[in-house]
């Protein structure tokens, strides 16, 4: 009984707002929480500001957050998006969700990366590339290019994430963006043709490459670093260096319409493009710093060094909705 | 005017518990209908074509096949198992089926990652044939089937605890141990066993994360494509369910008439247990198979724990643990609370056929098959309104998430209690002029007072291991352990996932050992 009556309490403790009370931001956050938390735990002390997170799963890669934020879009739960990539903000944008906010931080951050009138700006940035094990891939035969997946010399033998979720999904968006549509099929063909293992995720695909159940995959820059402090056999490759270029993929923070804590999250904004949030990224998540004059450490490569696909982000959120239901299909869903 | 209220107490106190599960349940479902059904006509066509179309069906097919493979080998160990730790001499076979609990504690994926460890082609015992096994289809039952198999064996055992001491001795007068089993107590405990049979099936047709981790295809998959997309395909989503529904119906009806066929009434968790059965000679090799069976059950989680050590992830998980495990301990307490009291009260209904019972069950056992993600997206468009905010904005909406989900749990868990309580009781007190609620605090809960505290520990259990519910609307700051364990597991070090996987079925060993101690308790009515 005095368990029942307990358990009373903490439920109506729950319902009463038990976390009620001080200045609080509510963000939302496809940027993994590993890395992601400690900033906001960093701007808690600074700031004084609690931080009320909900992060994103690992297979729902920033859609779970993005439907949520527009299924709650008529009374906004949350103030800001640090989305894990600059496309799912469009789509906020288009449904009238994101408000404005040009901060001081984002003057010297490149145009390429960012909206004119401020509704997102990116900051802290992955390449998507190729990671391989360097115990089943001799070092002359290293894939270069992400053509290499559907090289038949490697059948069933590469890997990358499920293409209807977080960035393999905005990569196959660029890919039919910059090849077009009929290019872009037939890769995506070749690629089933070629028993391309499909994980859960970007995360999955450094698991199954570093315990060697995959020779090579194609993933996230921080996902491979992670390979690469666990000490796994792997190697890190940008493709298409040559060639194509490979895909940049800034993280972006967006100010949501009519939030809780329209100001907090300003501050917030603030604090994430800043010269020290961009170095604690690079060091922990090997993310590339996009404002100037942040060393990189080593083994993270400046994003100046590197050919990068040339995209038009806006566009790429229009051909991610499109291609969707053929996504679905050719995952066999 | 007194007797007017005392005449409706129980469709009062029915009605209200009735309406607590329709507000969770059935609105959020129904919304994702309504929305699928009021979609523009274009979307309309691509959820008819999405059902129309030959792959779904393969998956269901294959969804169905998986879940009664998984089913199989969970009752295939877990009865015989229930059986000899719950009623025979069999060494420690307390502890045995307290440690069987602890991968109930898991979300399957992380028993999955645990034989990962174990059976990868790198892994502590791997070579390329295991790897080959555990990412097929065959690997997916295997880590389905042993990671719900528990299910089955604490069910069966609770179920036979049960069974009239009386009658178990009189039986033992004139047949051995094997037919005493047979005859008496299986057939006994039939009502808990159909209860884990359905509640197996369910959680492994359900699942999720394992078939993507093994890359095996399956329905709840398909489902989540459209809803987890970018594109947001509701409307396809709610078509694709359809056929979910017509699943839970069929399923209902096939536990329903094996839950009829309980061969008799027995005396409850509350009356004198019989001495346990002797097993003569068989005693060592049925306490060796007892033991290597739970060993298999735990071996997941000494693999987590094994990789965990290896790469220092206790002292790192430190950071990662404590607020997450509070939110899961106040999540869990409040809504197995909730659970229990509206789990008694229809519980209570359904042993006694009230009118009406029957749709609320149905109800509950749809709201528990209904993929999570489908459920999340009903509570977010019913909840999210400015009246409701203060339900929606902090940690009552997952309450109400889990009320929806696991009440079946707890309706059926207390109904099979109160299934071997005779009502001669309830009636003579009726008799006498005792009203419902007399009765139903002055009798039925004392009698059957471990019956409530099982049924809030079953609760307590499953909103604790949740996951698919929680991750799609967990309000901000609110985040439970198994989530958090979750989402880190996306880039932080696999030693620290273990350790934290670990420390999970470490603080459930701590909650269920609590709960052991209040269920061993007598009613402190």
């Amino acid at each position: 009984m005095a368990i029942l009556l307990l358990s009373f309490g903490a439920g109506f403790w729950c319902v009463s707002g038990c976390d009620r009370g001080g200045p609080r931001v509510v963000v939302y956050t496809s940027v993994d929480q590993v890395f992601s938390e400690p900033i906001f735990r960093a701007f808690e002390k600074r700031s004084g500001i609690a931080v009320k997170a909900v992060f994103d799963t690992e297979e729902a890669k920033s859609t779970g957050v993005l439907n949520r934020l527009i299924a709650e879009g008529g009374n906004p739960q949350a103030d800001v998006f640090w989305s894990g990539d600059p496309v799912r903000p469009l789509l906020l944008i288009q449904r009238g969700l994101v408000e404005a906010y040009a901060a001081p931080n984002a003057r010297n951050i490149p145009a390429a990366f960012k909206s004119a009138d401020g509704s997102w700006t990116g900051l802290a940035a992955r390449a998507r590339v190729l990671l391989a094990n360097t115990r089943l891939v001799p070092a002359d035969q290293m894939p270069r290019s992400i053509r290499d997946l559907a090289d038949p010399r490697w059948r069933g033998q590469a890997a990358m994430a499920r293409p209807l979720f977080g960035t393999t999904t905005m990569h196959v968006a660029a890919l039919f963006s910059v090849w077009g549509e009929e290019k872009a099929r037939a890769f995506l063909n070749d690629l089933k043709a070629n028993q391309i293992r499909l994980a859960g995720s970007n995360g999955e695909v450094k698991r199954l490459v570093a315990a060697g159940e995959a020779a090579f995959g194609l993933t996230d820059t921080d996902d491979a670093n992670e390979a690469l402090r666990e000490g796994a056999p792997v190697r890190v490759i940008y493709p298409d260096q040559e060639g194509l270029g490979a895909l940049i993929v800034p993280t972006a923070a967006v100010l949501l319409k009519n939030g809780p804590n329209l100001e907090n999250g300003k501050k917030l904004i603030d604090f994430l493009l800043s010269k020290e949030v961009e170095k604690a990224l690079a060091e922990s998540a090997a993310h590339m710093p996009l404002q100037p004059g942040v060393a990189v450490p080593p083994g993270v490569s400046a994003i100046d060094t590197l050919k990068a696909m040339p995209v038009d982000y806006a566009r790429l959120a229009e051909q991610m909705e499109r291609i969707q239901p053929w996504l679905r299909e050719w995952a066999g869903l | 005017m007194m007797s007017f209220w005392r005449r409706r107490e129980e469709s009062l106190v029915v009605g209200a518990a009735g309406l607590a599960l329709f507000l969770a349940a059935f609105l959020p479902l129904a919304w994702t209908f309504i929305e699928a059904a009021a979609a523009d006509p274009p979307a309309l066509r691509r959820g008819l074509a999405a059902l129309k179309a030959a792959r779904p069906w393969i998956l269901l097919g294959r969804s169905l096949t998986l879940a009664a493979a998984a089913t199989a080998l969970a009752l295939l160990l877990g009865v015989p198992l229930g059986l000899l730790l719950g009623k025979t001499e069999v060494w420690g076979r307390r502890l045995a089926l307290a440690l069987q609990a602890l991968p109930m504690s898991l979300p399957p994926f992380l028993l999955g990652l645990g034989w990962f460890y174990l059976f990868g082609a790198q892994g502590f015992v791997g070579s390329e044939a295991s790897r080959r096994i555990l990412f097929s289809e065959l690997g997916a039952v295997l880590v389905l089937g042993l990671a719900f198999a528990p299910v089955a064996s604490s069910l069966t055992a609770l179920g036979l605890w049960g069974v009239d001491a009386a009658l178990e001795e009189a039986a033992r007068v004139v047949a051995g141990p094997v037919r005493v089993a047979v005859r008496i107590l299986l057939p006994a405990a039939w009502p808990a066993v159909a209860l884990a049979a359905l509640i197996v099936f369910t959680l492994a047709f359900s699942e999720l994360g394992v078939p993507m981790f093994l890359r095996v295809e399956v329905y709840p998959a398909a489902v989540f494509a459209r809803l987890g997309g970018m594109d947001f395909a509701i409307a396809e989503a709610g078509f694709l369910t359809i056929p979910l529904w017509l699943v839970a119906i069929v399923l209902l009806g096939i536990e329903r008439s094996l839950f009829r066929r309980r061969s008799f009434a027995v005396a409850g968790l509350r009356g004198r247990s019989a001495a346990p059965l002797p097993l003569g000679r068989l005693r060592f090799p049925a306490a060796a198979c007892c033991w290597l069976a739970t060993l298999l059950l735990l071996a997941p989680i000494l693999s987590l724990a094994a990789r965990a050590g290896r790469g220092g992830g206790f002292s790192a998980a430190n950071q990662w643990l404590w607020p997450s495990l509070a939110n899961s301990l106040i999540l869990g307490c409040a809504a197995a609370s909730l659970l229990a009291v509206v789990g008694a009260v229809l519980g209570h209904a359904a042993a006694r056929r009230r009118p009406g019972e029957k749709i609320l069950d149905g109800l509950a056992a749809l709201a528990f098959l209904a993929p999570a993600a489908l459920l999340g997206v009903g509570l977010t468009a019913i909840w999210n309104r400015p009246p409701t905010r203060f339900i929606y904005g902090g940690p009552a909406i997952l309450v109400l998430g889990f009320l929806a989900r696991y009440s079946i749990v707890a309706i059926r868990s207390f109904a099979a209690v109160l299934a071997q309580f005779s009502r001669d009781l309830e009636d003579t007190a009726a008799a006498f002029g005792a009203g419902y609620l007399r009765r139903f605090l002055g009798i039925v809960l004392p009698a059957n007072f471990r019956g409530l505290a099982a049924a809030w520990i079953l609760a307590f259990v499953f909103c604790w291991r949740d996951l698919e519910t929680a991750v799609l609307f967990y309000p901000a700051g609110w985040e439970p352990l198994t989530v958090k364990i979750f989402t880190l597991e996306a880039n932080a070090p696999e030693a620290v996932v273990a350790a934290l996987s670990v420390a999970q079925a470490a603080a459930t060993a701590l909650v269920l050992a609590l709960g052991f101690l209040v269920w061993r308790r007598k009613a402190p009515w």
